[in-house]
């Protein structure tokens, strides 16, 4: 164990720190759960590009920087520590693009990943259809093959910022008649392709982040689809891996959040319920060990190892982590916690985060899903 | 920065962990309950083993290594839930100890009990050869034992002694990696338990109510190991936020061997309401270590009067407090 950093990691630290105290924008994006907030922070992600940041574990050859991944942590570190806006192509860089890394052609590894990371070209997931949510195996949308294309009918559902992204990737049933896992594949498209139709769905507080994706007979060229036809089951189990894994939630997001919520704690104090200040200590203790355990993963994963099923350890830990910490900063707000925008002008950003963390033991599998995998992977319980 | 053990660490670790396995029983556990009384057996198996000089220095007999071996090695005395004195008087005072009295500890005669007023009862002064206290070593005064909830721990009423935050941090450091290596235990029993039982034709661990019980105290214990280790790291190279470190190791280590020990109990049924099954052995020693050397309570006010009292911050430059002392 060394748990310290070389000279040339902290040359890296002070380099990012200093490039993002210059850029970041001094005041806060809007949602990017908007039209008019995604296209700030897709401005945003065009500026990380210009720097060279836009995904710094990648080659340079597709935009990145070739850093590993204890660098990457600091980057992330130091991204959060200045107050950077989330990043509004996580589908694309963090998800398909580790996917197209490990399963791609060259031609496609060329021809997509440096418009992902230069924030060119902005992604949406297209797994969930109205009756396969948990149980994904029971997709129905259909590809028909017909010459060097596929023809694409149905539907998928709750595709995060797809009302505002320019393609999407998604799992389609390439062999008919095919059942559970098997005949599908793997298929990326652009969203203005003709024959697809976006409706989008107002969420929870109200702005449209999610939407539907209706395909009415889409043309789509064979070479968009990732790995073999049929094999699209075993990469998407890959692509999710990442979703829940390392690489969606990074712990300097979470010790930020702990660190206001201590600052909140302050102001609030006098009059907090011993429940929330036990949970703001919970929250800060939490926070540290997600990091820790980041590091540790990150220094297993560099040295050849390999992380499976334990990222649905990850993904119930951050997920949790998240809700109670904001419901505690909801709990210390007292009565202010109604308040959308708080008296000050600023908008309530705990509420907003509340919000958003309950859909945490949802999305990317939801946690019962994950508790599942671990009792049958990795303690070995009968299915 | 490399946050996995080194191959000499992962040897060590792997070398006692494979020794208590095969030597360390719950037969064992089940004769020292019948018998009361310290395991001479057991004991010079573990001095046979080079545990007893592990942190003593080479010129004194020992093996001469630091508190991230210890911390390894507590957590495979938690896991086998060993009970002779091995961990107070090897893994925590050795180092305070005198050149004359770590070459007696490192050759298996010379057994320490440790005083502190943190601790409303001392543990197993009664086959003490010696009372640790912050000035140094007495001889132990003749003391009648109570009965404690843990059977393979005897109990009894403190001597005077004074506060000693060296010795408090040593010891709730390796009282945390005991309780993490007892909740890995006690996952690991009741998983296979799971996998036998059956009701309603089939195994309980089919249930998806088991499953998700025994998948919560994995996530727990996984969570809790890095900041054991992290908080061992610390205080080997003295780092400025080492009694934080250590504090956040004892609520994590204790917060994930009671749940590990609530959930064993339910995922045994009436079985695990027994002194038939093993389980009980372990669950006892949970109990018993959440409460010694700084309850949840006692650590959880120390990271306050950090984090809220101090301003002391979370994040970049403070993950491992080696930053700190570089600033
Ligand atoms: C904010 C947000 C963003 C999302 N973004 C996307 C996106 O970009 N692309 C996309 O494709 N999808 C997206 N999703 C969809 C998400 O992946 C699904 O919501 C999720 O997989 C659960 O499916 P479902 O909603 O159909 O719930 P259901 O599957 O109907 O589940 C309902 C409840 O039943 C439980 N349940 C289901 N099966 C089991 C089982 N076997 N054992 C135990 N409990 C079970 C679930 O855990 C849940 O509690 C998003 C969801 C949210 C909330």
């Amino acid at each position: 164990m060394d748990l310290t950093y070389t000279p040339e990691q902290q040359v890296f630290r002070a380099e990012v720190r200093a490039w993002m105290a210059a850029n970041v924008p001094k005041t806060p994006l809007k949602t990017l759960e908007g039209q008019e907030g995604f296209e700030q922070h897709v401005a945003w992600e065009r500026t990380l590009a210009e720097g060279n940041w836009g995904m710094v574990t990648w080659p340079e050859a597709y935009g990145g920087r070739g850093l590993d991944l204890i660098r990457w942590l600091i980057f992330e570190e130091e991204y959060w520590r200045a107050g950077a806006p989330l990043r509004a192509n996580q589908n694309g860089i963090f998800l398909l693009g580790p996917t197209i890394m490990e399963y791609g052609t060259d031609e496609q590894k060329a021809r997509f990943l440096t418009p992902m990371a230069s924030g060119e070209k902005m992604w949406a997931q297209a797994w969930s259809e109205p009756n396969a949510g948990s149980d994904m195996a029971a997709i129905r949308s259909r590809a028909v093959r017909d010459g060097d294309h596929y023809v694409i009918s149905g539907q998928k559902t709750w595709s995060s910022r797809a009302a505002f992204a320019d393609w999407c990737f998604g799992l389609f049933r390439t062999e008919e008649g095919s059942k559970r896992h098997k005949g599908l594949s793997f298929i990326l498209l652009p969203l203005d392709t003709p024959g697809v139709t976006i409706r989008p769905i107002r969420q929870l507080h109200g702005e449209t982040g999610f939407a539907e994706i209706f395909f009415d007979e889409v043309r789509v060229p064979v070479e968009n689809r990732i790995a073999g036809e049929g094999e699209g089951w075993n990469v998407a189990m890959a692509t999710a891996g990442f979703e829940r894994g390392l690489m969606l939630r990074s712990p300097a997001r979470f010790q930020a959040m702990a660190a206001r919520l201590v600052d909140l704690y302050r102001a609030h104090a006098a009059t907090a319920s011993t429940q929330a200040h036990e949970a703001v200590l919970q929250a800060w203790m939490d926070a540290e060990a997600y990091a820790l355990n980041t590091y540790s993963v990150a220094a297993t994963v560099m040295a050849g190892g390999h992380i499976g099923a334990e990222a649905s350890l990850n993904k119930i830990f951050w997920s949790e982590m998240d809700r109670a910490a904001h419901r505690a900063a909801m709990s210390l707000l007292g009565a202010s916690a109604e308040l959308a925008q708080l008296p000050d002008g600023g908008p309530n950003i705990w509420q907003e985060g509340y919000i958003f963390s309950l859909s945490g033991p949802i999305y990317a599998g939801s946690n019962e899903i994950q508790r599942n995998i671990i009792a049958e992977r990795l303690l070995g319980l009968p299915r | 920065m490399d946050f996995r053990l080194t191959e000499e660490q992962q040897e060590l670790r792997n070398a006692v962990r494979d020794y208590l396995a095969g030597e360390h029983g719950p037969e064992v556990l089940r004769r020292r309950d019948a018998q009361r009384e310290p395991d001479d057996a057991v004991w010079s198996g573990l001095v046979g083993m080079g545990l007893a000089g592990l942190l003593v220095p080479e010129a004194q007999g020992g093996l001469g290594l630091g508190l991230i071996e210890a911390a390894l090695v507590a957590v495979e005395l938690g896991r086998a839930n060993v009970s002779e004195p091995i961990a107070d008087t090897a893994l925590i005072a050795a180092p305070l100890l005198s050149p004359a009295e770590q070459e007696k500890v490192a050759a298996g005669t010379l057994k320490i009990a440790l005083a502190h007023p943190i601790n409303p009862w001392i543990a197993d002064l009664g086959t003490a050869d010696l009372l640790y206290t912050s000035g140094g070593t007495t001889v132990p005064p003749v003391a009648k034992a109570l009965t404690g909830i843990d059977p393979l721990r005897s109990l009894f009423a403190p001597v005077f002694s004074t506060e000693d935050d060296n010795l408090l941090n040593r010891a709730a450091l390796i009282s945390a990696a005991q309780m993490l290596g007892g909740a890995e235990a006690m996952l690991a029993i009741s998983t296979e338990y799971a996998k036998t039982r059956e009701q309603f034709g089939q195994a309980i661990g089919s249930f998806q109510a088991i499953k998700h019980h025994l998948a919560t105290v994995a996530v727990k214990v996984e969570f809790a190991r890095p900041v054991v280790l992290r908080a061992a790291y610390a205080a080997e190279h003295g780092h400025a936020r080492t009694a934080v470190a250590i504090s956040h190791a004892k609520v994590a280590a204790t917060d994930a061997a009671m749940l590990a020990a609530e959930t064993a109990i339910q995922v045994h049924g009436a079985m695990g309401y027994t002194y038939e099954v093993d389980l009980h052995f372990w669950m006892k020693r949970a109990w018993a270590l959440a409460g010694a050397w700084g309850d949840r309570a006692f650590h959880l006010r120390r990271i306050e009067a950090a984090v809220i009292g101090r301003g002391m911050t979370i994040g970049p430059d403070t993950v491992f407090a080696s930053e700190l002392n570089n600033a």
